[in-house]
């Protein structure tokens, strides 16, 4: 039996026929077509399906879609304005190379949101500390650092340069 | 496939629920639970979730603390009364999982999946935590000795729901760390040891010293307890403190660490507690 599920996605208000055991990661990217969420692990440790639930950075792969149900959700699709022109982390994550093969790239730039929300001057050490939940095989992270480290910089008025 | 979710938004609903559906799952935080769904195909009829009960979402701060069954980690290290007065505990938050994790598990959850690993359960040992369960029959208050009973059971029984974990008030000048040693930050424990310490001048008055990782269930080390309390505070009584520790746990070998390797990290971990904690200043933090 389906339930009916309405929820904020990016600014919009979405409702969707789903079965209850759904996850949200499901519903996003089967059901809303937002497929810019990735499934990587299924079960919490890599990262992949991050998503900003009320703000609060979550694996959607572990989060019943239920539990959206109310709430506003912010996927990497929600980052760049309507006319198209990227956040200054995706932007960061482009001029640093972030990004190698792209499949964790959206968790990590989620993960990444959630702390400069938080926190818009943080250390090297507060990077890597809240990049904890996202893995990723290719770049070896640095260029990832250093992507987050010129978005803080940038968002708080400083040049990139 | 028939499957409900429910989402009650108060306690005596969601008790009523669990009284109707005894071989519900109760869901709080979902991080244990989800993965256990996500790897089989088999379903319970319903899930019961705890995460719009809003008596269970907060931390109630009066004789001690009592912690909702629906608090997410995050809010449990970031509460001032928990930051000031149960420092092993915040220490434990801080090396649980990830941002993600910590932003919906539980303490409940923890002590319910009943890893021998659950890093909230040694701090929660040390200051003598009551698990609050509820049903349609009344309430019980469990220590967390009685409640976790073995890997991954507990004293639960069917329509009862963990709705908080109780705190006592501690002496104000006990001191107290959780010290977690695992691979990598993702990763389980390979030990977990909590310590709290009473001091007088320059005599250890009383100790609570707990484990996780390191036995089927995570347990107080009573013995090594005993080795500390009465003692001189000092180098000594924390290499004793060691050797008694690393004997009294039973730890097996695993893909994470062998049990000499357990043993040995575990005893290291007592005694760079017990000092660390002497060499601070009292105050709880």
């Amino acid at each position: 039996m389906k339930v009916e599920v309405g929820f904020r996605l990016n600014g919009y208000e979405v409702r969707a026929e789903v079965e209850p055991h759904r996850r949200l990661l499901d519903v996003l990217r089967d059901t809303l077509g937002e497929t810019g969420t990735k499934e990587g692990c299924g079960e919490g440790e890599c990262g992949a399906c991050t998503v900003l639930v009320d703000g609060a950075a979550v694996n959607s792969c572990l989060f019943p879609v239920c539990e959206a149900a109310g709430t506003a959700v912010t996927t990497v699709e929600g980052l760049a304005t309507a006319s198209g022109s990227l956040s200054p982390l995706q932007r960061a994550f482009l001029d640093h190379g972030g990004a190698q093969c792209g499949f964790c790239t959206p968790g990590i730039v989620m993960a990444g949101v959630a702390l400069l929300a938080e926190n818009p001057n943080p250390s090297d050490a507060e990077i890597r500390y809240a990049l904890t939940g996202n893995l990723c095989r290719c770049t070896g992270y640095i260029q990832i650092l250093d992507a987050i480290r010129t978005a803080a910089l940038v968002t708080r008025g400083g040049s990139s340069d | 496939m028939r499957f409900e979710y429910y989402q009650p938004s108060t306690t005596a609903e969601a008790l009523e629920l669990a009284a109707r559906f005894p071989d519900a799952e109760i869901i709080a935080g979902g991080t244990d639970l989800m993965v256990r769904l996500n790897k089989t195909r088999r379903r319970p009829p319903a899930l019961i979730s705890l995460r719009r009960v809003r008596e269970l979402a907060h931390i109630e701060n009066g004789a001690g603390l009592r912690i909702g069954a629906a608090v997410p980690l995050r809010d449990v290290a970031a509460h001032p009364a928990v930051t000031a007065g149960y420092p092993a505990l915040v220490d434990a938050i801080r090396v649980f999982g990830s941002p993600q994790i910590r932003n919906m598990a539980t303490l409940a959850g923890n002590l319910c999946n009943a890893s021998p690993g659950a890093d909230c359960a040694p701090p929660l040992l040390i200051y003598d935590a009551v698990v609050e369960l509820r049903s349609a029959a009344g309430v019980r208050e469990l220590t967390i000795e009685d409640f976790i009973l073995g890997p991954g059971a507990t004293a639960l029984e069917a329509g009862e729901i963990v709705t908080a974990i109780r705190l006592p008030p501690l002496p104000p000048d006990a001191r107290s760390m959780y010290l977690r040693k695992g691979r990598v930050q993702m990763d389980l424990a390979i030990t977990g040891v909590a310590a709290r310490l009473e001091l007088d001048g320059a005599i250890c008055v009383a100790a609570r010293i707990a484990a996780g990782a390191v036995a089927p269930v995570p347990r107080r080390l009573s013995r090594t307890e005993s080795v500390v309390a009465g003692a001189a505070a000092g180098a000594e009584t924390w290499a004793r403190a060691r050797a008694e520790a690393q004997d009294e746990i039973s730890p097996i070998s695993d893909v994470r660490a062998s049990e000499q390797y357990r043993r040995h990290l575990t005893g290291v971990l007592v005694e760079r507690s017990l000092a660390q904690l002497a060499s601070t200043s009292g105050g709880g933090t």
